[in-house]
């Protein structure tokens, strides 16, 4: 039997964008011949294969031509001959608590909720119920916990509050590290060994900052000079690695805003990285070690605020690891979010930012780390920070719907964009690139630097979105009205 | 406390269903009610929905006789706009502090004209409409309320708010009844008892932003929807989108919104009547538009009552509704037409992805914050979950002795257990107060009735819009116009609600003023409504028996609903032919008989002994008949409650009190063989365990006769000795039988025998008992493995939190669907349980120690004779079958028998209890009258036409007739039929059996009904040439 659509029928019964289906079609993952009338001859096979491989109900079947559901019986035990999971006693280390998955009332919320349920039968309800009956060793040798992006969409909505991202981290913790994705086990060893995820030698990072500082007061901050090692400033900055390394211009937003709020400051020579893969990588011995780093430099470089990395998961992580295990640190230093930061440099007039320069209609996307996560970890989540934000800088603002607490993830969270399953990211993102789409927006602002990788080189591509998007700081960057030089040095002292 | 001391008056609190009905069960069991009421009229919620299920009777028709039955009893206070501050006092004698909030109104010369309302230039969104219509600042609650009084909503009033300004309702109130410096004032009320009936408010999806409620217009609530259903509400019963007034296509119900929830919401119970609810409205629409899509996105459908299952499967099969196991997360718009998008997973793991016109949320039943605060401050225990603490035992007692609660207060319940609550209320006040009933109660004589029967007939013919129930269809100023050209007709008026109150006082103006004598209703059924009437007409001073009824709606506009050109002339032929009939009508005088003041109780279960102990304590003498040689019926099997409360020491308890009760007469292995009598005067014939016979008198009956248990022919029950019922597994668990103490692995099957075929109802009890086994096993060893296999768990209302604690333990739920049941077979010396997995799509197989199945409770075989004694109903599955499913839940169409327990319906212990007490409430309220009037339908001999053909006798089913010989004028011995006025029911058989006319039934003579006859046969009145 012959399955025959059109490309945008396609895409439609799959969700995702056009593009996306020819991707499939040419690279092979959809096996399909030209027909005529812009049609497509599909295999029924082939058209059952994509559809258990997506979760979809297959529109057609081969005894039946009419569309709909299968009845219901289909599921009855008579059909498929599996063999039967035998349950008994059996040691339950995941489900350490009955929060983690006993409370579950199988009710399919999170798996709603869940934009990537269904793929490849990965289910968030699934997953909570394999925990809860046992069957621990299949879950952990799935690729379920690396296809999932940790959003907590799933426990956002759990009407029974089970615990199912700490579950999956507890999954991800219990695979053997070679089961690890590469990149990601990589990154982690790097970290720990070299200092920075991306192996950078010291000299270099040096000698790349001091150049960038260099070029800023040239360009637009007369006497600038990148402060490294600076005792006795405020606040210690960490840097995330892959700014030096593919794009060292984004550092310099980050430094214009501290120059022009005069912000006494310093970055680390050594042990400066502010990315934390220990978290994905479900390495809570890597993790801990890595903001042990921070919390020494501040205590080397006698700081007395700490702006936490500003990635979204490196935020989470660096902020879970202070209050989990240095919680005496907390009384010793202040904290920072980006937004903190921001905004208590706005409202005391340290920064003037002037929207006339922005007038493309912008949204700004949630960071599950910092939006609900952080609601749900650390009893708030940076939902009217962004927005005050942004449309300080912004003339025109729209929300993506749904946003804040219910927001989708942008595909690439937990690690995803790191990992080997392109294909689920992209099609995980295709909500996210819907909403954006729907918004109108033509900036898309975002305070993490997964989201941004997403949406601005992945989605825009695929769903033809034509967006383009920016760091919250890189826009307050651009809007900054730069003070004389007066005043900021009197501003300094 | 000393019987001089106690008060012969009750405060109920608050005016909803339950409350009205313990106030009506009070005050007609002779104490005086105050019932007070937070807002400005009585009724509660339930004239906000549309219709209620079964029957689909409109919720406000049912309940509008009730509303003016309070409205109009002598006994009852109606306080409206009226808080309670405080309560002090104790059992027999409280003092209540009320706060009564000023109407700016003055009730007693308001005359509702509404002149004030429709000249107030200020709107507000209505909140009985729930914001989707508006109302004035001086406003009625809504069309039918009782009171029918203004009142003025001191937020929204200008003239209240800016002295200077506006006063126009003031300026052209007719009677003066303005008053804008009207003031709250505090009041004290002396009682012997209060019922706590203060009702719950539905959960506010809008705290969250994930439904989208309040954010997209096409999200509302059930309760608008009801609205939007209801020809009453702001779209006049059209169901169109409030986005854009376009019709609706399809339609998503989202279940359990802020219930069974603890994440958006802290309710983590089920507020039980959800599921029924969704069932009905989307019912409702089908029947409407069958080419609607309706979806019902459901955890757990939860129809554990009476017909609830029956109804759902309807709703399945019959009427194409979509049930879908899988609760969705939130509901986000698509595009910018206010479409809705739903994602979901189905049954098969699969992603799907819709889109609706319109989401309901079915939202859940809680208790109001002011409604806490009071309980907390009178010392009333509270549940967790916000509900007055109450013991199953005691389902209407406080913690505080002498202070009673119902309805929805006491846990979330649908209507029929709220007006048992009332009922169960009524019957415990009334056990309290016994030695001071009838201390404050006053009658009012009505006025003197005047004779007719040498009048001219004068008829009032008085047309019912029934909001648009009538009016939408038919044309009622036709009608109106053309009964006004009917011979005789004196009078015609058109009424919105002719049910409602300040009609009822119309029409006694109207009657007196026009001197009209005979009286013609064009609106419902006589059967829920003529007692109101003739209540009227009684009070207008004609006898009751003067009206007739023209159901122009039920037989018309519902029916005629597409063709209203068609109904309008229908409607034409139905009123000429009752004035036709009803001026042939003659006064009539019930016949008044004494009432034996006791009562028969037959089952000597739980619920037996319950009635017959309120009753007892009630002051009558009771007979209990038990069929065994002890007292306790099912609860002997019984250990605890689901709460956790121990049945056998409450049961020895209940034993020992009916024992001892000297009112109470224990009739041991004994059965009733035959039973006669009529309401007031039963006499019924005992076999006793001796084999004697023993004739009872007694003016009521309740019948407790109980339930039986199903013995499973399925899940090798009777081969496997592994495999055993629940009621056998608690006797082996209680005694700590090896097989249990051993046990490792112990698999409980729901639904064995329940809701298939063969049975198409829930056992309703079962689910949480499995529950509580399970939790009592793992309790004892948390090691063991404890898997519950069910089709859908109904642990509704507060038990859902056993099944959280059940699950917070460990214990697996399995869900197995009707068409793929578990496979057991013997392996060594376990079983092996095979089944299905939901949620991973993968058979499990468990290895048991033991498989317990919950066994269907059924039908007690007796009742069937018992039925035919009694002449009652017994529905599909052999259970009692009670007058009205929802407002006389233990009542039947006979008069004084009365059901409760499991005889009704199966039934968990508290249920069982509360209905006993209700049943007893009603007992009571008939004994208390002390005598009883007979409907004097009855058939009537001519004896100038009748030749004494005897034909007659043998046809009467009640053997009224009998011959009788007498002598006449010139001494000559003849026979004649005569009619016993007792036995006789005017069925009217014998009257279509006469060759002669010689018999008649009054009311229904053969003169009238051939009036009515040629009436309807009559070419009838001018602008009918269009009539095909």
């Amino acid at each position: 039997m012959i399955y025959e659509a059109k490309v945008n029928e396609l895409a439609e019964e799959f969700g995702v964008h056009r593009n996306t289906i020819r991707n499939w079609i040419n690279s092979g993952i959809l096996p399909a011949q030209e027909g005529p009338g812009r049609r497509y001859l599909i295999q029924w096979e082939d058209y059952r294969r994509l559809c258990d491989k997506y979760g979809r109900q297959p529109r057609l079947k081969p005894d039946s031509a009419a569309p709909g559901e299968l009845p219901a019986a289909s599921h009855s035990p008579v059909v498929p001959a599996s063999t039967p999971v035998c349950l008994g006693a059996k040691a339950k280390d995941l489900d350490a608590s009955p929060g983690l998955a006993d409370i579950c009332l199988t009710c399919g919320s999170c798996a709603g909720a869940c934009p990537i349920s269904g793929v490849d039968e990965l289910d968030p309800r699934k997953i909570v119920r394999m925990a809860f009956l046992g069957l621990e060793d299949e879950v952990v040798a799935s690729s379920w916990p690396w296809k999932c992006t940790l959003c907590g969409k799933c426990e956002a909505v759990c009407p029974m509050n089970v615990e199912i991202v700490q579950l999956l981290r507890r999954i991800r913790a219990r695979c053997d590290r070679d089961k690890v994705p590469a990149a990601i086990r990589k990154g982690v060893v790097t970290c720990l060994e070299r200092g920075n995820n991306l192996g950078i030698p010291k000299d270099d990072f040096l000698a790349l900052a001091r150049e960038m500082g260099e070029e800023l007061a040239r360009i637009s901050c007369p006497g600038f000079v990148t402060p490294i090692d600076v005792r006795g400033t405020r606040l210690l900055v960490t840097v995330n690695s892959k700014q030096p390394f593919a794009e060292p211009d984004a550092m310099t937003w980050w430094w214009k805003i501290f120059h022009a709020a005069g912000e006494s400051w310093t970055i680390s020579s050594e042990y400066w990285e502010g990315i934390n893969w220990g978290l994905h990588a479900g390495d809570y011995g890597a993790m801990r070690t890595m903001v042990k780093r921070i919390i020494d430099n501040i205590e080397r470089l006698n700081c007395t605020a700490l702006l936490l990395p500003e990635c979204g998961h490196a935020y989470y992580a660096t902020r879970y690891a202070l209050e989990r295990w240095f919680p005496e640190s907390l009384q010793q230093f202040k904290i920072y979010s980006v937004f903190d930061l921001l905004l208590e440099y706005l409202h005391e007039g340290r920064i003037r930012l002037d929207p006339a320069g922005q007038t493309k209609l912008a949204t700004f996307h949630d960071s599950c780390n910092y939006g609900r996560h952080s609601l749900k970890a650390f009893g708030h989540g940076y939902f009217e920070e962004a927005r005050i934000l942004t449309k300080a800088c912004c003339k025109r603002y729209v929300d993506l719907v749904p946003d804040r607490e219910e927001n989708y993830c942008c595909g690439a969270g937990g690690g995803a964009w790191a990992d080997p399953f392109g294909a689920e990211r992209v099609f995980h993102g295709r909500i996210k690139a819907r909403q954006i789409s729907a918004s109108g927006a033509k900036l898309v602002v975002t305070s993490c630097l997964n989201c941004r990788d997403q949406i601005l080189y992945s989605l825009n591509r695929e769903f033809n979105l034509h967006v383009e998007v920016q760091f919250l700081w890189e826009l307050v960057a651009n809007a900054l009205v730069m003070p004389p030089a007066e005043t900021r040095e009197a501003r300094r002292v | 406390m000393s019987e001089q001391a106690m008060i012969g008056s009750v405060l109920v609190v608050g005016g909803g269903i339950s409350g009205m009905q313990a106030a009506l069960d009070l005050a007609d069991s002779g104490y005086f009610v105050h019932l007070v009421e937070k807002t400005g009229a009585i009724g509660g919620a339930m004239p906000q929905y549309n219709k209620v299920f079964p029957t689909n009777d409109c919720a406000m028709c049912i309940i509008s006789p009730k509303l003016v039955e309070c409205g109009r009893h002598p006994n009852i206070d109606i306080m409206t706009l009226t808080t309670v501050i405080d309560i002090n006092g104790g059992a027999g004698d409280f003092t209540v502090r009320v706060l009564e909030h000023p109407r700016y109104v003055d009730s007693a010369k308001c005359i509702a004209c509404g002149q004030c309302s429709s000249r107030c230039p200020k709107s507000v969104d209505d909140s009985f409409n729930i914001f989707m219509a508006k109302r004035k600042a001086i406003y009625i609650k809504y069309p039918q309320a009782v009171p029918l009084k203004y009142q003025i909503d001191p937020q929204a009033c200008i003239r209240l708010n800016e002295p200077e300004k506006c006063g126009i309702c003031a300026e052209i109130c007719p009677p003066g009844a303005i008053d804008f410096s009207d003031r709250g004032q505090e009041r004290y009320l002396r009682v012997g008892a209060v019922v706590m009936a203060l009702g719950f408010q539905p959960f506010d999806p809008g705290k969250t932003r994930a439904w989208g409620y309040g954010l997209y217009p096409n999200v509302v609530t059930s309760l608008q929807f009801e609205r939007f259903l209801s020809p009453g509400g702001p779209t006049g019963g059209v169901l169109v989108r409030p986005s854009d007034r376009q019709p609706v296509q399809r339609i998503a119900f989202l279940q359990c919104i802020g219930s069974r929830d603890k994440n958006r919401c802290n309710n983590e119970y089920c507020s039980t009547v959800c599921c029924m609810y969704a069932i009905k409205e989307a019912m409702t629409v089908k029947e409407a538009c069958p080419e609607v899509e309706v979806t019902i996105f459901y955890l757990d459908m939860r129809t554990p009552g009476k017909e609830f299952e029956r109804y759902f499967e309807q709703a399945r099969t019959e009427r194409n509704i979509r049930f879908v196991r899988s609760r969705i997360h939130g509901v986000e718009p698509k595009g910018q037409k206010g479409d809705l998008r739903l994602h979901y997973i189905n049954a098969h793991g699969r992603q799907v992805e819709e889109t609706v016109d319109l989401v309901v949320l079915s939202v859940g039943l809680e208790t109001p914050d002011a409604m806490v605060r009071l309980a907390e401050k009178i010392g009333i225990h509270m549940t967790p979950d916000r509900f007055a603490s109450i013991s199953a035992f005691m389902p209407v007692h406080t913690s505080l002795q002498g202070i009673f609660t119902c309805g929805a207060f006491n846990g979330p319940r649908d209507i029929p257990q709220s007006v048992i609550g009332g009922s169960a209320a009524a019957a415990s006040v009334a056990a309290l107060l016994n030695p001071v009933r009838h201390s404050l109660t006053r009658s009012l004589p009505p006025p003197p009735e005047q004779d007719v029967s040498r009048q001219e007939p004068r008829i009032g013919v008085f047309v019912c819009h029934c909001g648009t129930n009538i009016a939408g269809v038919v044309d009622v100023e036709e009608v109106a116009a053309y009964a006004a050209t009917l011979p005789q007709v004196a009078h015609v008026a058109r009424n919105l609600f002719t049910c409602s109150q300040d009609t009822q006082d119309l029409m006694v103006q109207q009657i007196r003023e026009k001197r009209l004598n005979r009286i013609v209703v064009a609106a419902c059924t006589p059967k829920t409504h003529e007692p109101l009437f003739r209540k009227t007409l009684k009070s207008a001073g004609i006898n009751e028996y003067l009206i007739e009824m023209a159901n122009i709606r039920n037989q018309n506009a519902w029916v005629h609903s597409q063709e209203p050109e068609l109904a309008t002339a229908k409607a034409k032929d139905l009123v000429r032919m009752a004035v036709a009939k009803v001026s042939g009508q003659t006064a009539r005088k019930p016949l008044r008989i004494s009432i034996a003041p006791s009562v028969l109780v037959i089952g000597g279960g739980v619920a037996g002994m319950t009635s017959a102990l309120n009753l007892a304590e009630q002051g009558y003498q009771v007979y209990l008949i038990e069929k065994t040689q002890q007292l306790g019926g099912n609860a002997l099997h019984l250990y605890q409650t689901w709460s956790g409360e121990h049945v056998p020491r409450f049961l020895r308890e209940l034993r020992e009190a009916v024992q001892q009760h000297p009112l109470i007469e224990v009739c041991y292995t004994s059965t009733i063989v035959a039973a006669g009598g009529h309401v007031g005067n039963f006499t019924s014939l005992i076999r006793t365990g001796t084999n004697r016979k023993r004739t009872i008198d007694h003016g009521a009956v309740i019948i407790a006769t109980g339930a039986k248990r199903y013995i499973p022919e399925e899940f090798e029950y009777g081969k496997i000795p592994k495999v055993v019922a629940s009621i056998e597994f608690d006797k082996l668990h209680m005694h700590n039988e090896t097989r249990v103490a051993n046990g490792k692995s112990f698999v409980f099957i729901q639904c064995v025998g329940s809701r298939n075929r063969q049975r198409p109802y829930c056992s309703k009890s079962c689910c949480t008992h499995s529950i509580q086994s399970a939790i009592k096993l793992k309790k004892e060893a948390p090691d063991r493995r404890i898997y519950i296999l069910y089709r859908e768990i109904r642990t509704y209302g507060q038990r859902e939190r056993i099944y959280n604690q059940a699950r917070e333990m460990g214990i697996v739920f399995i869900n197995y669907e009707q068409h793929g049941p578990p496979r057991i077979r013997k392996a060594d010396n376990n079983v092996l349980v095979e089944v299905w997995d939901h949620v991973l799509h993968r058979p499990l197989e468990i290895r048991a120690d033991m498989v317990i199945l919950a066994a269907a409770i059924l039908a007690n075989p007796e009742a069937v004779a018992l039925a035919t004694m009694f002449k009652l109903p017994l529905n599909r599955d052999g259970f009692f079958e009670e007058a009205h499913a929802k407002l006389r839940p233990v009542e039947f169409h006979v008069d004084g028998v009365f059901v409760a327990g499991l005889a009704h319906y199966p039934k968990p212990l508290e249920e069982s209890i509360s209905q006993a007490l209700a049943a007893a409430a009603k007992a009571g309220r008939l004994l208390s009258r002390k005598e009883i009037a007979l409907e004097p339908n009855i058939a009537l001999v001519d004896p100038d036409r009748c030749d004494d053909c005897a034909l007659c006798l043998g046809v009467c089913p009640y053997q009224a007739i009998k011959l009788a010989e007498y002598r006449d004028g010139e001494g000559v011995l003849r026979k004649t039929v005569t009619v016993d006025r007792i036995l006789c029911k005017g069925c009217g058989i014998c009257q279509g059996t006469c060759p002669k006319r010689g018999i008649d039934v009054a009311g229904f003579t053969t003169a009238q009904l051939e009036a009515q006859l040629d009436a309807a046969l009559e070419a009838a009145a001018p602008a009918e040439e269009g009539r095909p």
